[in-house]
């Protein structure tokens, strides 16, 4: 189950984040976001690492901790996908199509013309889209 | 069972929708086009033509913002300026104009001259009338009515200019963008990458 998702704008600022859990731990998955942006500058700027996948815009497990998973994708534009599940079998296809699909919605949600870049998403169809695509995560393979 | 079955087709029909590409007609962006800079250049601006380009490049800039994000969205990141200039030249340019940008020259050091043979926006424009109609004081006239025709163009091109800038801008690269109408309907862009 994805418990939390976030769009983190080429300054690191948060430009859109959204827990999906009913305890009130609202404020230990922000953490988490917060500690993965280091790890996504890392493997950004020490290209090394990550060998034969650089560049590409998934970046892959940024880290795993005792209860979730946390995934980052980067888009050419440097805006930053988290994405934190408490699944710790996931399949990296489930990941992918989640952040493609999130990423069309994310798209599609800045091209309104009354966005003003660099400001925090607050349209609702864009709320309405992400809590589909976080509610069907998983089924591709499965359902 | 039934209810796996009917979130698939939901899901497909999702899947489609994400392919299908809206589409505007090119003669409603030409007309647009034509019209939003009679607009600030005739009524809103119309004795400060500097404010009116400002205000034109503001909303290019704006357009190419946005449509970065959506045509980068497949592609892996891009590793330098030139990776990024070629992006311009190929794929956006065949999304916005159904063709590539026919010429690329740099001087490898931050300047950038596309150039585009028949550039779709100022293909279907016609150079001012009085150009062809002559006067009686005819290097007086003449001068002043191409300078006049230059003019025009200009200002449309301050549109498409923008459109460049906002999309290296949102790709990281800050720059300056200038155009150059001396062969119509051939048109070339100066891309300045500032260090």
């Amino acid at each position: 189950m994805i418990v939390c998702v976030a769009v983190v704008g080429h300054q690191n600022n948060p430009l859109y984040i959204q827990s999906f859990t009913d305890a009130d731990d609202a404020l230990k998955l922000h953490h988490i976001v917060h500690c993965s942006l280091d790890v996504v500058d890392e493997r950004v700027n020490n290209p090394k690492k990550s060998g034969p996948t650089l560049n590409e815009t998934f970046l892959g497990l940024l880290y795993p901790t005792e209860n979730y998973k946390v995934y980052g994708y980067l888009t050419n534009t440097k805006v930053k996908f988290i994405l934190v599940t408490t699944d710790l079998d996931v399949k990296d296809a489930d990941v992918r199509n989640f952040f493609r699909r999130f990423h069309a919605g994310y798209v599609d949600a800045i091209s309104n013309p009354f966005h003003e870049p660099g400001k925090k998403i607050t349209s609702k169809t864009f709320a309405e889209k992400v809590s589909t695509i976080v509610k069907s995560f998983g089924f591709s393979s499965t359902g | 069972m039934k209810q796996s079955q009917s979130s698939e087709k939901k899901r497909e029909r999702e899947r489609e929708r994400e392919r299908m590409g809206r589409e505007v007609s090119e003669s409603c962006v030409d007309s647009l086009l034509t019209e939003m800079v009679s607009m600030y250049c005739n009524r809103l601006y119309a004795n400060k033509p500097e404010l009116a380009a400002s205000r034109i490049d503001a909303i290019g800039y704006q357009v190419g913002h946005q449509l970065s994000e959506r045509y980068t969205m497949e592609r892996p990141r891009f590793t330098d300026h030139l990776d990024a200039i070629k992006f311009i030249c190929k794929d956006f340019w065949s999304e916005l104009f159904k063709k590539q940008i026919d010429n690329l020259k740099t001087n490898h050091r931050g300047t950038f001259v596309l150039q585009d043979n028949r550039f779709r926006w100022l293909s279907r424009m016609s150079l001012d009338p009085s150009a062809e109609n002559g006067d009686v004081s005819q290097e007086n006239s003449e001068a002043s009515a191409e300078n006049k025709a230059a003019q025009v163009p200009n200002m449309h091109l301050h549109f498409s200019c923008g459109v460049i800038k906002g999309a290296l801008h949102n790709l990281g690269i800050a720059c300056a963008v200038s155009a150059d109408t001396s062969h119509l309907p051939a048109c070339s862009f100066v891309v300045r990458i500032k260090p």
